[in-house]
């Protein structure tokens, strides 16, 4: 087991608009330990975040708990371009030690109010901040514009953008706005987070085709259900594009009724496919998934206790195989996380994108 | 059979998840033991509870203590409330005791695998295990032939209806090269060298296989990996403890058979070899095997100049006064089992010709270090004054196994002030600071590789031949010789260990 990560906040004083290398200076100050030696700056990569006023505390503490497993250089910047021109910059650092002795190691914040124009313009506060040599990420934990002029600048930047497509009202615009990106070979490459929360449905879905006999049955899917809460819809239409995409189904046709619940009509390669969206209590994104062949039913739903999750193949009423399995804490600083670990392109998510899209064209 | 592959691998096919291995059981034998108590069960439980193992799983525990299914999963359940750190989830255990099944039996007993055999097809036909079966070796090494031979005749060294069947054996390896070499002969009579896994828990710590990281990715440290540039290297597998409960045991074995033959050669062969054209079983494994067949005979009648023997006495360690080896429990007071172990070895090839691998390892020491040390031949010429460079060492490049995992460079630079004094300074890397994530213990990683049908981490039969090779000469030079160097515990070990050194001028490095 590895030791506990101790760690501590150290916070400058001061603040208001300082230079470049006022910030780099006072930034290696709050690496100096109580008894004058300095502490370790530990970096692997960069990390941008863009954010508002009103979500800034949770970011940053999410942001301050993924130095822990992500030693970065944190810019986060709390924009607000309708305000009167002003820039406070604010520069903190995460310190820890392993089991609470040797060598202290710290990450570095630098936390930036832009208001008015220079909030329209923060790739030119950004760019001179970044560690050279590693790469950068671009988190947008709300929702973001990217048609906006500021947005194309800061992607310039990056390698890698993090994005949350159930963070925006529109979830369906929200969606097309992604696919649109992932297509613009001007961008890095893209990530979601309700992909990622995805991974361990995915994992567990393709465990029970895991018997070769029930392989076979991926090609005989006649019908399939997902439950969702408020909230999950994209992540249960990203769900769904995957199937789509990775078993050849084709979207022919969708319908809703009067209490949300989507039809949505596939053809593949050896029939038709009916999927059927439905919203559900609000207390987990995703409730259950559950996939019909001929002959068995697979099935992938959460548990009683919502960190469990419940893993069944059934023929008619005959429990062939069950399991239950940690389903991961998915708090924001753990998908970002996980989000961090990847630098180029997912394929599977970029098809399982389209097709989500495709659907929603329907 | 082969339609279904592919579509199986439909869903999976993509780096984001995690590989999962195919339908199997895994058997244990020694079912009741320690190992399977503090290592192999809670190593399952975590690979089930994080969804890494397939969902048609299956364990079957064997030993002689009459018990019934229920009995078995709640012993491994108390287990694993006192091995395991972190909360048990209820539901999650429940889910994998599920799959946990006991047989009591005799393992040199032929009908023990009639009924283990009815068992497994049970379990094929009630859990869809496939026909897949890891047949895992814990019990005591005495009885890895009756099991392999009763396992053989069974039909059990096949799977069944076209599955696999693996066999994992536990260290030792063997008490020496020709026991080795029958245990190898053995195995191999009813199993394939591919069906069998050789574990050395060391090669599933990520630390070890950070060296070949360190070595294989990255431009900057291969071209300097040789004796045009290494003046010699030092391997230390130092341990704070004693012998404690286990003296029965280590009266057997010994620092040689228990660290050197196995952790410490594999260290040695993943800081010797060269590179491998792929990190797949076989490319490694061929090029630690020419290690090992590189490394020079110690002559029998010069074993005194290569290999130190030493055994700790009474002493200090850590504030605290220790028993000497002869008053621990189950050592015999005229015992000369060795608890520390000096050598000197050569690899004689083109990268190591005439660079000394000195490998030290043993118990009660001052502190807790495994590392390897590379030290570079000091610069040929040196401008500076030599009053100025009194403090400057040669390079040193350490790679800390553990604790404080990391890298550390020794290199000169120049003291503040107005003249030009020298000195060295240590340029650390704690792989603990810029990656915090914990790392799977080394038993999750090698029960995940087996099942997967990775023996890269495992050790190949000539691997093992080999490293008993290399100390055939030393056990039988002490076997004879039956003399031990006495060391106080708490200290670096025997002063013949510092003479080996100093016989070359050179000296040990502290950890």
């Amino acid at each position: 087991m590895a030791e506990a990560v101790i760690g501590e906040s150290r916070h400058a004083p001061g603040g208001g608009r300082m230079s470049v290398g006022q910030i780099e200076r006072e930034l290696g100050r709050l690496r100096t330990n109580d008894d004058g030696t300095l502490a370790l700056r530990s970096s692997v990569l960069n990390l941008i975040v863009v954010t508002d006023e009103e979500s800034a505390p949770e970011i940053a503490d999410s942001v301050s708990k993924l130095a822990g497993r992500h030693p970065a250089r944190a810019l986060v910047f709390i924009s607000d371009p309708e305000g009167e021109s002003n820039v406070d910059i604010g520069l903190s650092a995460f310190c820890h030690a392993r089991g609470g002795g040797g060598s202290q190691v710290c990450a570095e914040q630098v936390t930036i109010h832009a208001e008015g124009p220079p909030a329209m313009h923060l790739e030119s506060l950004a760019g001179p901040l970044l560690i050279p040599d590693l790469p950068v990420y671009l988190w947008y934990p709300g929702e973001f514009s990217p048609s906006s002029p500021g947005f194309a600048a800061m992607a310039d930047l990056a390698d890698r953008i993090i994005v949350d497509s159930a963070a925006s009202e529109s979830h369906e615009a929200c969606l097309r706005e992604i696919a649109a990106l992932v297509e613009d070979p001007e961008m890095p490459a893209i990530g979601d987070l309700q992909w990622v929360g995805l991974s361990p449905w995915r994992s567990l879905l393709a465990d029970t085709f895991g018997a070769p006999e029930r392989a076979g049955d991926l090609e005989k899917i006649g019908r399939s259900e997902v439950l969702y809460a408020p909230g999950g819809e994209n992540r249960a239409l990203l769900l769904v594009g995957w199937l789509a995409s990775t078993l050849g189904w084709k979207p022919v046709s969708a319908s809703r009724d009067g209490e949300g619940q989507k039809k949505i009509e596939f053809s593949g390669t050896s029939g038709d496919i009916s999927v059927v969206l439905s919203p559900d209590s609000p207390d987990a994104r995703l409730r259950r998934i559950r996939l019909y062949s001929e002959e068995y039913s697979f099935q992938v739903s959460r548990h009683r206790e919502l960190s469990d999750v419940r893993t069944t193949v059934m023929r008619g009423d005959e429990l062939l195989a069950e399991r239950t399995v940690h389903l991961g804490a998915f708090d924001l600083g753990v998908l970002v996380g996980e989000e961090l670990h990847y630098r180029g392109r997912d394929e599977t998510y970029e098809g399982s994108l389209r097709a989500a899209v495709e659907i929603l064209d329907l | 059979m082969a339609d279904t592959q592919v579509l199986q691998n439909i869903l999976r096919d993509e780096q984001r998840l995690p590989r999962v291995p195919e339908p199997g059981v895994m058997v244990i034998f020694g079912a009741s033991g320690d190992l399977t108590a503090r290592k192999l069960v809670p190593a399952l439980y975590d690979l089930a509870a994080q969804r890494r193992l397939p969902l048609e799983f299956a364990v079957v525990g064997i030993s002689r203590t009459q018990m019934s299914h229920e009995e078995y999963r709640g012993k491994l359940r108390k287990a694993l409330e006192e091995h395991r750190s972190g909360e048990v989830s209820g539901d999650v255990w429940e889910s994998f005791a599920g799959g946990i099944f006991y047989l009591p039996g005799d393992s040199k007993k032929a009908e023990t695998y009639e009924g283990l055999q009815e068992l497994l097809k049970r379990l094929d036909r009630e859990r869809g295990t496939q026909g897949n079966r890891a047949f895992y070796l814990a019990s005591s090494p005495s009885l890895f032939p009756a099991i392999v031979e009763n396992l053989g005749e069974a039909g059990l060294n096949e799977g069944d209806d076209g599955g696999w069947s693996r066999l994992v054996v536990e260290k030792p390896f063997g008490r020496d090269l020709g026991s080795a070499r029958e245990l190898n002969a053995e195995l191999q009579r009813y199993f394939d060298e591919t069906q069998i896994y050789r574990i050395d828990h060391y090669l599933g710590k990520e630390t070890v296989q950070n060296i070949l990281a360190l070595r294989f990715a990255n431009g900057i440290f291969e071209p300097v990996w040789n004796q045009h540039y290494v003046d010699h290297v030092q391997i230390t597998v130092a341990e704070d403890l004693g012998v404690g409960t286990r003296g029965a045991f280590y009266e057997e074995a010994g620092a040689l058979r228990d660290i050197v033959q196995n952790h410490v050669m594999q260290v040695l062969c993943l800081t010797a070899m060269e590179p491998p054209v792929a990190f797949d079983a076989e490319s490694v494994r061929e090029e630690k095997v020419k290690v090992l067949k590189a490394v020079r005979p110690i002559p029998e009648d010069e074993v005194e100049d290569y290999a130190v023997r030493g055994q700790y006495e009474r002493g200090w360690v850590w504030g605290e006064e220790v028993p000497g080896y002869h008053e621990e429990e189950n050592v015999d007071t005229e015992s000369v089992t060795e608890t520390y172990v000096a050598l000197k070895v050569f690899v004689d090839n083109w990268r190591w010709a005439r660079v000394p691998f000195y490998i030290r390892a043993g118990k009660r020491l001052p502190k807790k270090a495994t590392e390897v040390a590379i030290q570079f031949h000091a610069s040929p010429h040196t401008p500076f004054a030599r009053d100025d460079t009194e403090g400057l060492a040669p390079n040193v490049l350490v790679v800390r196994v553990q604790p404080q995992e990391g890298l550390s460079l020794k290199i000169g630079a120049k003291v503040p002030g107005t003249g030009f004094e020298v000195s060295s300074v240590n340029m650390d890397l704690l792989y603990g600071t810029a990656f915090l994530e914990e790392a799977p213990d080394a038993y999750q990683r090698l029960l995940l590789d087996l099942m997967l049908g990775d023996p890269t981490l495992f050790i190949r039969a000539d691997e093992a031949e080999g490293s008993w090779k290399i100390l055939d000469t030393v056990m039988r030079h002490w076997a004879q010789k039956r003399e031990v160097s006495f060391y106080q515990a708490g200290t670096w070990g025997p002063e013949e260990a510092e003479d080996l050194l100093e016989r070359d001028g050179r000296e040990w490095r502290r950890p």
